[in-house]
């Protein structure tokens, strides 16, 4: 109790002695270590290796970033649904985390320029009969809680009013659900549905189709106010593009062919 | 059935998963218990109106989802203060008072449970207030309290699962982890709720053997 | 003070949503708690017949019930049955793990709360020209709820509060799963965690209070 009245205490003096400001890109640069949220249950940006350490694209885009600063870097691993919390609760300095930049979200947190790009595909069990995306409407369809795809999924469902939606905790748990049948369809990033197809880990699903949502472009994250944060990491997203590491990468991770293009056309950033 | 991809590596990873959950379980019922019987005392020697506020404020802990305790606290302590505290101190700490709010009823019915009586008799004899309650009505209450603290100790530990959710990876988080990358569901939730159990089983039957002795004499 | 500006307006505006979660997990909870009185009753016979099978069976559940996580209970009855074939939707892999809980604790109190009711009793009913089963209805059942009246009243708030461990099977139609569906569309994760709280607070004093007022009718001396 009394070191909880003691910090309540400093922080209270700290707020009253006011600005003596040092930004969180000093706040980094300063201690050494950049601590970021991936999640690992989304090969191929994250995942585990055979002795359970972190890799993937994401993995690798925290390591570039951390060598950029000059500081050590350390992956935090979060659930989709966890992501942001931990972010705001000063768990983690940024979210290298796939996070859709959606103007609700903007709302709470900073976005950087898009960093990746995804579609979605439709991937279903064997069991079920289904050609388009539009087979999706009267079945029972599922994807990981807090995704772009979940909420574009939920939508549709209740727009059709037919068919149930399911948010799993993570994407694990929706293929697991997929391949036992206990789910009709997911929509989920094609490079998601195609590494989980091949892997073989899930028998009896395959993919049917791309879903019809707007590339879903994803960004690094950071708090809101951090302008100085979130400049620098725009200028670290438009150099690995700029030096071919993103197209190396991108090679490395889901394979070969033209990388995701991260520019819009007829609109300025 | 036993043709797995389990590794020696995946069970080093199990194990440190089963060492977070018995470490954030110790700490949580030790401090929680020396929370819990100042608390009860408190309770005890207020009565029941100076003490409301306190116990309104136990009660919350009881009446609430355990998961939306520590979302609310990680997201409090974080967001609103900035504490920058991490997930494993937070969950200790919402655990810690979660325990407490339990074991603060425990005690007050253990202090309860010892005749007044005999507490009078023992103040008559000379003993002080903290000579009655250190050798009259400790070892009393505590045969009375001790096994429904056992469940409760136990409790904490099924309820340690939930700390998941302000990143910390304890036994079935690092389940889940295995899972996701070797999809063997059955096998390794077989192998977390064993753990579970083995540990749980015996020391739930040692408190009812307590129990059933001590409320026999 | 501190740099973190409450939006309470925009979490009130999902309040409607909120409290249709609550009447969800009510019904979850109500359910579960009738069905797991039934089983636990049932187990109770299952362990006072003397039939090996059917008490192992039912010292069996009662084990795995009371030291395994409620969490690994839910998981199972999801994820667990559909490996071997069997398919739950959310709801009814919630109900069913919450359910195998309620059992099994309400069975092992009840255990105890026959320890004090005197052999005798059934025994006389006996005499009286009752059956085994109309003596265990008519004389040591009434006595057994009373009983255990208060236990099954907080069985009845841990049920309540078991329900938001719905999530990890993809529900999202009880409370704990539209707050965290809402949270995801905003992330203003402490208003809406906090209206949650108050949500599930009130659910609870309405419960002790029902359980308050049934027991001074039903156990009046």
């Amino acid at each position: 109790m009394k070191t909880k009245a003691l910090t309540i205490a400093a922080v209270a003096a700290v707020a009253i002695t006011g600005p003596a400001f040092a930004d969180k890109l000093d706040d980094i640069i300063g201690s050494g270590k950049l601590r970021c949220a991936v999640v690992l249950d989304f090969p191929p940006m994250g995942s585990r290796d055979a002795s359970n350490n972190p890799q993937g694209f994401d993995v690798d885009y925290c390591n570039d970033l951390a060598k950029a600063l000059g500081v050590e870097a350390e992956i935090v691993e979060t659930t989709f649904p966890e992501r942001i919390p931990a972010l705001v609760s000063g768990q983690v300095d940024v979210g290298v985390a796939s996070t859709s930049d959606t103007l609700e979200r903007a709302k709470t947190v900073g976005f950087t320029i898009p960093y990746y790009a995804f579609e979605n595909a439709v991937t279903a069990n064997d069991k079920v009969e289904m050609a388009t995306w539009e087979d999706l409407k009267g079945k029972t369809v599922g994807a990981t809680a807090g995704t772009y795809e979940a909420i574009w999924l939920e939508g549709k469902v209740k727009e059709w009013g037919e068919g149930e939606f399911r948010p799993y905790q993570n994407q694990a748990d929706v293929f697991l659900a997929l391949s036992q049948g206990q789910l009709d369809a997911t929509v989920s990033t094609v490079e998601v549905a195609e590494a989980n197809v091949a892997s073989g880990n899930f028998p009896g699903i395959k993919v049917v189709d791309k879903a019809p949502m707007v590339p879903d472009y994803v960004a690094l994250i950071a708090l809101r106010e951090e302008q100085g944060l979130i400049n620098y990491m725009n200028l670290f997203i438009n150099q690995q593009v700029r030096t071919g590491r993103y197209a190396e990468l991108y090679k490395k991770w889901v394979g070969e062919g033209e990388p995701a293009d991260l520019t819009i056309k007829g609109v300025y950033r | 059935m036993f043709d797995t991809a389990l590794t020696l590596n995946d069970f080093i990873f199990l194990a440190k998963g089963a060492g977070m959950t018995i470490f954030v379980t110790v700490i949580s019922v030790a401090l929680g218990t020396v929370l819990g019987i100042v608390f009860g005392v408190i309770r005890y020697q207020l009565g029941p109106v100076w003490s409301a506020p306190l116990m309104f404020v136990l009660d919350i802990f009881r009446s609430i989802p355990l998961l939306i305790q520590l979302v609310l606290a990680y997201a409090f302590l974080g967001t609103v203060l900035r504490l920058g505290l991490s997930g494993l101190s937070v969950a200790c700490m919402v655990l810690t008072l979660y325990t407490s709010a339990y074991c603060a009823e425990i005690v007050r019915g253990g202090i309860e449970a010892v005749p007044l009586t005999l507490r009078r008799a023992a103040r008559s004899l000379g003993m002080s207030w903290g000579q009655d309650m250190r050798h009259i009505v400790m070892p009393l209450a505590t045969r009375v309290a001790l096994p429904s603290w056992i469940g409760l100790a136990l409790g904490v530990m099924k309820d340690s699962a939930l700390v998941y959710v302000v990143q910390v990876t304890e036994l079935l988080k690092s389940t889940q982890i295995l899972i996701t990358r070797l999809q063997e569901p059955l096998l390794l939730l077989t192998i977390c709720g064993a753990f579970y159990f083995l540990i749980s089983f015996p020391v739930a039957r040692f408190g009812g053997y307590l129990e059933r002795r001590w409320s026999n004499d | 003070m501190f740099n973190y500006r409450f939006q309470w307006k925009q979490a009130y505006a999902k309040l409607p949503e909120m409290l249709d979660g609550a009447i969800t997990t009510m019904q979850v909870a109500i359910l579960s708690m009738v069905i797991g009185i039934l089983l636990a009753i049932l187990l109770t016979l299952f362990r006072r017949s003397g039939n090996r099978i059917l008490g192992g069976f039912a010292t069996t559940w009662v084990e795995i019930a009371r030291n395994t996580p409620a969490l690994f209970q839910i998981y199972m009855a999801h994820f667990g049955l559909a490996g071997l074939g069997l398919h739950l939707s959310p709801y009814q892999s919630l109900l069913l793990g919450i359910t195998f809980n309620n059992a099994g604790y309400l069975a092992e109190n009840f255990r105890g709360a026959l320890k004090a009711i005197p052999d005798t009793q059934p025994r006389a009913g006996r005499s009286l020209g009752m059956s085994d089963l109309q003596a265990f209805r008519f004389i040591v059942l009434p006595q057994m709820i009373r009983i255990s009246f208060p236990t099954i009243t907080n069985q009845m708030v841990w049920a309540v509060l078991m329900t938001s461990l719905g999530v990890t099977v993809g529900m999202n139609s009880d409370l704990y799963g539209v707050t965290q569906d809402l949270n995801a569309l905003t992330f203003r994760t402490f208003e809406l965690f906090a209206m949650a709280a108050v949500i599930f607070y009130v659910i609870v004093k309405i419960i002790q209070a029902g359980a308050w007022l049934i027991s001074r009718r039903l156990f009046r001396y």
